[in-house]
């Protein structure tokens, strides 16, 4: 059972979450960081931050392009996490079984509260016509509600109404449809790939396909090394009772530093290479910029 | 006409702050299909419309409807266009507005592409991966490196104001240079990333051994002779081509994968690494 108060608690996140992903961007409306909260608000921060990091992988690389609205990977998170823990289900499940079909389901109220926007965006229009400032800045003020509450209504009164739902199902899953639990469990740990995908359609790839291999190929043989590493040592301990030293696995922060460094490469041969003649260039790019712009606005200049 | 128009208001410090808050904790609250973030751009500057133009003056319902137009461009770039917009308006006035309509339309679209393109694509990826891939050990320290990397980045967008407003139109020209070099190292790094995250984050292996004789040949152990993690370099690969068929969507895409991996999981192909 899920207690009243980490209800209150969730759905209170629910509708932070969209305020901050629209404003301050803080990354604590990033689906792990979702998974993180929820967790430990449910007593087991572990289970969160599984399905928090298989949601933010699976949604790498859908950004906020052009304010089209998208898979609400935060809420299905938040719902997944809960559900998870609070009915068994195994948190690799969870993702393909609660997170995906609530995050499309929310693209709905997503819609829903883009809308209701227009609404208070014609009201602003008439209280220009008034000069009436509060009233501008009340109405726009008042759009945080139609963001806020399409994501709490959702997950407060599926995390109010689905838990008897989901333990059934979870029952289910770990027992007569063993299979399709399974499944679920397998397109959990397949689904980040389509966000891996996703990113590859936005970024350059066929430019720098050679730092796709390089990233692919170090990343490869050093988790393959680590892994058996690890695997040794674990083995070893439990023959060994002498043996205590514990291996840790590769480190990721790492892997980002060598790209950084790629990355560091690039930017100093582009910008040394136009800058040897740096202000002439940046000069002679500027005038041609500003005759570019003259159409635009030629009596500022 | 246009002496007794000209406005002799200054901006001051304290009005860049107030802008800067308005714009970092409101810009988007307004967002609605008709006109996207039309009237967060009047929010944002509304106390300093007021200020330049004179409360309840034409001039000041004539700009406060130019700003209510259309207007969509990235959040963590829009008070770049606000800051040459103040620069214009404060000097000229209501003789400005043209230039200054104008000036928004040109620049907001460039601005959205590269700023969804570093600000709401790549620094999430590779933040986000790092996050991810230390919460799966049950590790949260990654997402408050995230944390912090996106509070560098509100500091970045809290200056950027005071000098677009100093510098004018000449600033794009100068940014765009440098941008142009960063977006390409960021993506470098992006796409390296992506490599790496192919090969550590897609747990899934062959489960199938077809019997030869009476030996079952272990594929997976096969295939790690030839290339460790090629299951999920080929997954991958098959989701890109996917991808760029017609009439595919993420979300589509999302459900596809989830229904083939359960079927082939449930005939034996593949399972869980």
């Amino acid at each position: 059972m899920i207690a009243w108060w980490q209800i209150a608690l969730l759905t209170l996140y629910a509708g932070y979450q969209i305020l901050d992903e629209l404003q301050i961007y803080s990354a604590m409306s990033s689906p792990v960081f979702a998974g993180f909260v929820t967790g430990l608000v449910m007593g087991d921060m572990k289970a969160g931050l599984l399905i928090g990091a298989a949601m933010q992988l699976t949604v790498l690389g859908v950004g906020t392009f052009g304010g089209a609205s998208r898979i609400d990977a935060n809420s299905g998170t938040i719902l997944a996490t809960a559900f998870s823990i609070s009915s068994g289900m195994k948190p690799a499940a969870a993702v393909a079984a609660i997170a995906v079909p609530v995050d499309s389901i929310m693209i709905q109220t997503d819609i829903l509260a883009r809308s209701t926007n227009t609404f208070f965006a014609h009201k602003i229009d008439k209280m220009v016509d008034q000069y009436n400032y509060k009233g501008i800045e009340r109405y726009f003020i008042a759009g945080a509600l139609p963001w806020a509450l399409s994501r709490m209504i959702p997950v407060g009164l599926a995390l109010a109404f689905g838990g008897g739902f989901v333990t059934n199902l979870a029952k289910i899953l770990n027992t007569s449809w063993k299979w399709l639990g399974d499944g679920l469990a397998t397109a959990g740990a397949v689904l980040p790939a389509v966000g891996f995908a996703i990113l590859l359609h936005y970024l350059p790839v066929k430019k720098h396909f050679a730092y796709l291999i390089l990233g692919f190929t170090f990343t490869m043989l050093f988790s393959t090394v680590f892994g058996n590493v690890q695997l040794l040592g674990t083995t070893l301990a439990g023959v060994a009772k002498g043996f205590t030293t514990s291996f840790n696995g590769l480190s990721m922060l790492a892997i980002a530093l060598i790209g950084f460094a790629f990355a560091a490469i690039a930017y100093q041969q582009t910008t040394s290479g136009s800058a040897g003649g740096g202000a002439n260039a940046g000069s002679g790019s500027s005038a041609k910029a500003t005759d570019e712009k003259g159409e635009i606005e030629d009596d500022e200049l | 006409m246009t002496n007794s128009k000209t406005p002799t208001y200054k901006l001051t410090d304290q009005d860049f702050r107030q802008i800067n808050r308005r714009s970092l904790f409101g810009f988007q609250l307004g967002w609605n299909y008709e006109r996207m973030q039309g009237s967060g751009y009047l929010y944002t500057i509304l106390p300093q419309l007021r200020k330049i133009y004179g409360d309840g003056t034409p001039e000041l319902k004539k700009i406060m409807k130019t700003h209510t137009q259309f207007f969509n461009t990235s959040n963590f770039f829009n008070t770049i266009i606000t800051g040459i917009d103040l620069a214009v308006e404060e000097k000229e006035g209501i003789n400005g507005e043209e230039t200054v309509a104008g000036m928004k339309a040109g620049l907001m679209g460039s601005f959205a592409s590269i700023g969804d393109s570093i600000f709401a694509a790549l620094i999430p990826a590779i933040f986000g991966a790092i996050a991810a891939n230390m919460a799966e050990k049950g590790n949260p320290i990654g997402v408050f490196i995230w944390i912090v990397a996106q509070i560098a980045v509100m500091v970045f967008r809290w200056k950027q104001l005071r000098v677009a407003y100093n510098e004018g139109v000449a600033l794009v020209t100068t940014m765009s240079h440098r941008l142009a070099a960063l977006t390409n190292a960021a993506t470098i790094m992006g796409v390296f990333m992506v490599g790496a995250l192919v090969a550590t984050m897609i747990n899934v292996k062959f489960a199938w051994a077809p019997k030869v004789g009476t030996v079952p040949l272990d594929i997976q152990n096969s295939l790690d002779m030839i290339l460790p993690k090629l299951l999920p370099a080929l997954i991958v690969g098959g989701i890109y081509w996917l991808l760029g068929r017609k009439h595919m969507t993420s979300t589509r895409a999302i459900f596809i994968v989830l229904i083939v991996s359960v079927l082939l999981s449930a005939l034996g192909l593949i399972a869980k690494g």
